[in-house]
């Protein structure tokens, strides 16, 4: 460095403080570089002050105007003298100035007094000159002002609220479709349009896009509903469903409504199912036609006929199936279920059978059903509440009806018990063996009464015998009748006993029952409930019929094709709104990213089947005048880097081409020349190592950069990096041309070099004079000795 | 005065000078001479550095001429006159300001120099040519221009290099003529290459023969062209002959001088 440093300084000290050549090409340098300079600005200047003029003589001098209109030239006289009318009611002290006519319209300027730069007054443009003869249309051209476009609607005022209080903005305002901010002054404009930068940096749109067909049937209520998810979801402080202009509440709630209306009509309408014919296709948009109220079927060939219901296909199920809409008649007139598509406006080939569902025809039965039920409600409520009353009357000797069962169980108890006391001892007797004796003793008593009566009729006089005998037979047999009737009794006491025993736990089970039963609360409930049906029997049943009779009659009563129309005309009305129905707008701020609200997106829409991005809030663009007069400067650039080039090109051909050429001289007769491949190598290395090219690049380079930067030229595209570039480029063309462009005579430099001349001297002398003339030559001449 | 020894000059792959030595002595005059490319022109070149040598030595007065520095190379140079083949005369300047350019460069106000320059001119017969432009004048003339402008400077040392080799035969005279005049009344040593054989046997002191770079042979121009002792000195006795043979010119079959 110390090297470079000291070689520096004895070539500053040899070469540029003495008066050397190399003094002399550094004052060509410098007066080239001013030269050129000059030359470049002022061409350039010239240009801008011509463009700038001819843009100022066609929308006046920067900030003089505030409104342009364009009227048709015919009815330029006209408009003008409309437009200082409304200049002098609306905004009196405001000039007016007729200006110049481009392809057949005429510009008719307008400066407005400073206290009508409002933002209500520009809002309002439209409406004040609306009225103006020859299609006039406003535009606004007061200055300084930025202009922020691609903002969404609904996004507008919280941005014009934010950018209405950064320093040096006078007013903002709804300029079309951007947002126009009109400056206090012309030097704040750098510092406001940093500052919209970064507001418009902060913040960013999540659009959802629909494809056709998979459109929400109403985007502003989908959209609010995202947003609120992501608020809750994503914990995020500001979200915002900007897909509708806040601004313009009425049309929205109209465009909302129709979105409502549209949807609750296109649930009315009847949905067409056509099963197609076997080797038929449907296609969506297909038509076909059903014989409807037409005296015959359709026939090939044939035009639609007035009485034919005609259906559009709208969807295709997976089965093949078309799904659509009757476009003509009602689904009341489809006599046949045959359809025949309709190709070029006449019936074609038979295509499948249709099958459909009236939802109006669903609600009018239903209906109907529900005015009958609600006929019935008054009796309903009347029998009811007798019922509940009897019950509740019942609830009331509940606790009373319980104890007198209690107590009969008890009863029961104390019976069962007496009857297993007095039963205890005939179920203790063995009846059994006692009516066997007895009827041992029976037959006993027969026998004995058999021999009494033998021995009678033998002679004995037993007759008392065998009469006392006999009673006693008859007592032991009658004593074990009422064994048996004892045994039957004790049986019975028995299964008394047994049947009381269970009527005791049963009665004791149902006394425990009735008394774990909460009849309070059944007493309040039935309370409550009989004073509901009270209420019920107090409903105004008719009331309630008429207006069921009038939703019957009030259910859409159109024929489906004039639904079909209907909504086609709504889908009109809609799409030209500014709501449009494929697109969602949501407004966040930066720190958020499309994937983390994509699965709330999904969430809502039902499917992926959306376009999902993040777009800038908005753009600053400037305004037409500061795009043209942006042109102007860069034309103003190009002109001026023009001429440098040239200059640069004219000054490296006319005065360093000759000492170029000198150098490449002096450096063909101190090399010795190779062949070959070192040679081919050489020749390679040489295009930029050789002192002549070195010299024209550096030259090339000095010059032509110096020219840019004072003549403040530039090329579109090209960096300024690439200047010097460029530059030296140029001075290596001419560094490979210098001989032919200046030749100039070796002996002449040799008889130079002979007779002692120092190089400085040759150049001066021999080289210089004898060179292309130019500003060398100029330059050279008062350091010419032989002139 | 002057001394070269061992000097090489290589151009590619042709060795111009090939170890060449060569002596020039106080007030003496060389023809160097030799076929063409034999590096004659070379030689008298590198001399004072117009081409520079690869190798050697050149000592002038001592001064070892290769060793020189720019400013001091410039200072020889004003010592050495160099005539050249094709005049080598700036256009621009007319013929007493070519003789006066090396004057005034060399620090002689333009009276003086114009001065010695007419004088100059005044030796080569051109007194009366002092304000006409080189392409006004004759290739003789501006050859007698070349030469005024080189004894403008007074030199030690003349470089002739082939002076008439451009001329064609009648304007040779009157260069040869000023040539003659100034070996007769020299004070300066003279080398001079040419292929004028008879202006070298009447005015050179010694006679140098080159081939193929080198010094083949050296000598009086009596001797060398006498008894050669090279084939390049027998090529020329051999040319001299037959010169001196043909020298009676016939026209038509009768013998005119």
């Amino acid at each position: 460095m110390n090297r470079f440093m000291q070689k520096s300084k004895t070539f500053f000290s040899r070469s540029i403080l003495k008066d050397t050549f190399n003094r002399d090409i550094l004052t060509l340098l410098i007066v080239s570089i001013v030269i050129g300079s000059i030359l470049a600005s002022a061409l350039a200047m010239s240009a801008n002050a011509y463009f700038s003029s001819t843009l100022n003589n066609l929308v006046g001098d920067y900030g003089e105007y505030d409104l342009v209109l364009q009227v048709r030239e015919e009815m330029k006289d006209d408009a003008s003298a409309q437009v200082q009318k409304i200049i002098n009611d609306a905004f009196p002290g405001g000039r007016m100035k007729l200006g110049p006519t481009i392809t057949g319209k005429t510009n008719i300027f307008v400066a407005l007094p400073h206290e009508y730069k409002t933002k209500q007054v520009y809002e309002t443009l439209d409406k004040t000159f609306g009225g103006i003869p020859g299609g006039a249309s406003v535009g606004v051209v007061t200055e300084p002002r930025l202009t922020i476009r691609g903002v969404p609607d609904g996004a507008k005022n919280m941005l014009m609220d934010k950018v209405m209080t950064i320093d040096g903005v006078g007013f903002v305002f709804r300029d079309g479709s951007s947002i126009g901010v009109i400056l206090t002054s012309l030097d704040k404009t750098t510092a406001v349009n940093k500052q919209i930068e970064e507001l418009l940096k902060e913040y960013q749109i999540m659009e959802i896009s629909f494809p056709v067909g998979s459109e929400p049937s109403n985007p502003i209520r989908m959209g609010e509903a995202i947003a609120s998810d992501m608020k809750s979801q994503l914990n995020l402080d500001y979200v915002e469903n900007v897909s509708i202009d806040g601004q313009n509440d009425d049309m929205t709630h109209l465009v909302s409504t129709m979105m409502e209306l549209k949807r609750f009509l296109s649930a009315y309408a009847s949905q067409i199912v056509i099963a197609p014919a076997n080797g038929a296709e449907l296609q969506k948009g297909d038509v076909v036609v059903f014989q409807g109220q037409a005296a015959q079927a359709p026939i090939a060939g044939n035009p639609v006929d007035k009485g034919n219901v005609v259906v559009q296909i709208t969807g295709l199920r997976p089965d093949g199936a078309g799904e659509g809409v009757i476009t003509q008649g009602d689904t009341t007139g489809l006599t046949s279920n045959q359809g025949f598509k309709l190709e070029k406006n006449v019936v074609a080939a038979f295509v499948g059978t249709a099958s459909y569902h009236n939802p109006r025809q669903e609600l009018s039965g239903a209906l109907n059903e529900t005015t009958k039920l609600v006929g019935e409600i008054p009796g309903f409520a009347q029998d009811t509440k007798k019922v509940s009353d009897i019950a509740l009357n019942a609830l009331n000797n509940y606790d009373s009806s319980v104890s007198a069962v209690e107590k009969t169980v008890n009863s029961i108890q104390a019976a069962s018990d007496g009857i297993q006391a007095a039963t205890n001892g005939l179920a203790r007797i063995d009846t059994t063996s006692m009516q066997y004796q007895i009827a041992n003793s029976s037959r006993a008593i027969g026998g004995l009464m058999n021999t009494m009566q033998v021995v009678g009729l033998v002679g004995g006089d037993t007759a008392g015998t065998v009469t006392n005998l006999g009673d006693t037979q008859r007592n032991l047999d009658g004593l074990q009748s009422n064994l048996v009737a004892l045994n039957d009794v004790a049986a019975n006491a028995r299964s008394a006993n047994s049947a009381i025993d269970t009527i005791v736990a049963n009665g004791s089970s149902t006394v425990a029952t009735l008394k774990a039963f909460d009849a309070a609360g059944a007493r309040n409930s039935l309370t409550s409930a009989t004073a509901k049906l009270g209420q019920v029997q107090q409903l105004n049943v008719p009331l309630i019929t008429t207006q069921l009779q009038y939703l019957a009659t009030a259910a859409p009563n159109l024929k489906d094709e004039e639904i079909s129309h209907s909504v086609q005309i709504m889908d009109k009305f809609i799409a030209g709104q500014v709501i449009p129905g494929e697109r969602i707008q949501i407004l966040t701020k930066r720190n958020i990213s499309s994937d983390a609200v994509a699965p709330i997106v999904y969430q809502q829409v039902g499917h992926q089947n959306v376009s999902l991005y993040a777009a800038d809030l908005g753009v600053i663009e400037p305004n037409a005048r500061g795009e043209l007069y942006q042109i102007l400067k860069e034309v103003q650039a190009i002109l001026a880097a023009m001429m440098a080039i040239i200059a640069t090109i004219l000054f490296l051909a006319l005065d360093h081409s000759a000492i170029m050429t000198v150098i490449r001289r002096r450096r063909l007769v101190s090399k010795v020349k190779v062949t070959g491949w070192r040679g081919l190598l050489a020749r390679i290395a040489i295009t930029f190592t050789a002192p002549e090219r070195q010299y024209g690049m550096a030259i090339g380079a000095v010059m032509l950069t110096a020219m840019f930067v004072i003549s403040g030229a530039g090329i579109p595209y090209l960096p300024w990096l690439g200047v010097p570039f460029l530059g030296a480029l140029l001075g290596l063309i001419v560094a490979n041309y210098a001989e032919k462009i200046s030749p100039i005579s070796a002996e002449e430099v040799t008889a130079g070099e002979a007779l002692g001349l120092s190089f400085d001297e040759v150049m001066r002398e021999i080289v210089v004079p004898n060179a292309r003339p130019g500003l060398l030559q100029k330059l050279n001449r008062r350091k010419l000795k032989f002139k | 005065m002057l001394s070269i020894k061992n000097l090489s000059k290589q151009f590619g792959q042709v060795l111009a000078i090939n170890d060449l030595d060569l002596h020039v002595g106080h007030g003496e005059t060389v023809a160097l001479m030799g076929p063409s490319g034999c590096g004659k022109s070379t030689t008298i070149r590198t001399i004072n550095r117009l081409i520079e040598p690869d190798k050697g030595s050149i000592q002038f007065d001592g001064v070892d001429i290769l060793q020189l520095m720019p400013d001091q190379l410039r200072a020889m140079r004003k010592k050495i006159g160099f005539v050249f083949q094709h005049f080598n005369l700036v256009d621009r300047l007319t013929a007493v300001e070519n003789v006066m350019l090396g004057l005034v460069m060399g620090g002689l106000d333009k009276e003086q120099a114009y001065d010695k320059a007419l004088e100059a001119m005044t030796k080569v017969g051109l007194e009366s040519y002092h304000s006409h432009k080189p392409s006004e004048m004759s290739g003789g003339q501006q050859q007698r221009v070349g030469i005024a402008r080189a004894l403008a400077l007074n030199p030690d040392l003349m470089l002739w290099d082939e002076p008439t080799a451009s001329l064609d035969p009648i304007l040779v005279r009157e260069v040869l003529v000023v040539m003659e005049e100034l070996a007769k009344y020299r004070q300066s040593a003279m080398l001079v290459v040419t292929h004028e054989i008879s202006f070298a046997l009447r005015v050179a002191d010694r006679i140098v023969l080159m081939d193929k770079g080198k010094v083949v042979e050296e000598g009086k121009p009596s001797d060398v062209f006498v008894k050669p002792q090279s084939e390049v000195g027998r090529q020329y006795k051999e040319l001299i002959e037959y010169q001196m043979n043909t020298s009676a010119l016939t026209l038509a079959g009768k013998k005119i001088a």
